[in-house]
């Protein structure tokens, strides 16, 4: 019996590690026709299974949470810190509620707004180890092409090869994974599905909209090839998070291993 | 027979900057009685030197060019307007002052 228990305990862990973790930095539409303020939503979570939403910046040696490291908008080459536009808020995800963040920006003028989050990194215990997801986003106004491939020179990073704002679905978005400007070669990437629409004013997440036929679908796998670079088929309108793991230059944080990951969120939209 | 050559280069030229590319236009209200309309094109090149108009009930008001970084500032008229970015024909990109914020 208690062997039992503890097969189903490890399964249950193992499935859990199995679904992947993914900083979302979430705006309901990245497309803008004209300026607007636009609502963003920074919280830790799965964005396919939504089965449980992490702390943002928990560590292993204070209850304490580590404050974000960085968060700022790239907009014709200059640089916004926007820190201080952040706000502490609790985020409910379908099973629990975690620490989270919100922000409003002006996005008015025309051309890319290219967001940057590195959160602090994050522990998770069930692998005693941190996972810090340095985060991209981009929005568009009007339709004018400026920041959306500048390369960054981030210690992990994906910089799209497509804009990740204007992507019909069923088609596809490339990319190269980097470090520090140079390719990650075979960079491993995880990819999923936002599975669910996000309510802003309850800061919460809504009911799932598809069912994974398989466990192996709700986070799905690539390798990049020799230059870093990877495509992927978008086989549904909505957000789709990409994580290229352990591609960053940083492998250790407080003496435990630490997965420096990059992320970028690219938006589908349907053809209709 | 060179000058034929120049000429169709010329020609292919003016040919890609013209139609390859969708024009674009963007405007803001600055919040203290001006507007900032900012242009370009859809493979990001400037539209700096193309035509800016703003007409109120179909008389022109004011025709500039767009300066530099490919803006315009001017003065909010009162009542309806249309701000139009001219960079030629089937290229003009009209936006009515109402749906300026």
């Amino acid at each position: 019996m208690k062997l039992l228990l503890t097969s189903i305990s490890l399964t249950l862990l193992l499935t859990a590690s199995a679904f992947a973790h993914f900083q979302m930095l979430y705006t309901p539409e990245s497309a803008l026709g004209q300026g607007a303020n636009i609502p963003l939503r920074l919280v830790f979570n799965h964005p396919f299974a939504d089965e449980h939403t992490m702390d943002m910046g928990k560590q292993h040696d204070s209850a304490a949470l580590s404050p974000v490291e960085a968060f700022y908008v790239v907009h014709k080459e200059r640089k916004t810190d926007l820190l201080e536009s952040l706000k502490q808020i609790s985020f409910k995800g379908n099973t629990n509620e975690a620490v989270a963040f919100a922000a409003e920006y002006a996005a008015r003028r025309m051309g890319d707004h290219l967001f940057v989050l590195q959160p602090a990194p994050y522990y998770e215990g069930n692998e005693d180890a941190y996972i810090q997801q340095i985060t991209k986003l981009v929005v568009n106004v009007a339709g004018l092409p400026t920041d959306w491939n500048s390369v960054l020179g981030l210690k992990a990073e994906i910089v799209p090869m497509t804009p990740p704002y204007a992507v019909w679905a069923g088609s596809t978005f490339s990319g190269i994974v980097m470090s520090e400007g140079e390719p990650v070669p075979f960079a491993e990437l995880e990819i999923e599905y936002l599975n669910h629409d996000v309510d802003l004013p309850t800061n919460s997440m809504g009911s799932a909209k598809v069912e994974a036929p398989h466990d192996s679908f709700v986070t799905l796998s690539l390798t990049a090839d020799a230059n870093g670079v990877f495509t992927f088929g978008l086989p549904k309108a909505g957000w789709w998070g990409f994580a290229a793991l352990g591609s960053g230059s940083d492998d250790e944080y407080k003496g435990k291993e630490l997965s420096q990951d990059a992320v970028i969120w690219v938006q589908a939209k349907e053809m209709k | 027979m060179k000058t034929f050559g120049f000429t169709l280069l010329l020609i292919m030229v003016f040919s890609v900057a013209a139609y390859a590319h969708t024009p674009l236009m963007s405007c803001f209200d600055e919040g203290d009685g001006t507007v900032t309309c900012e242009g370009g094109f859809s493979d990001g090149s400037s539209s700096s030197g193309v035509e800016f108009m703003v007409k109120q009930n179909g008389n022109l008001v004011m025709r500039t060019k767009m300066n530099e970084f490919s803006e315009v500032n001017f003065e909010k008229p009162k009542g309806d307007y249309q701000a139009i970015f001219n960079a030629g024909e089937g290229h003009v990109v009209t936006i009515n002052g109402k749906d300026i914020f």
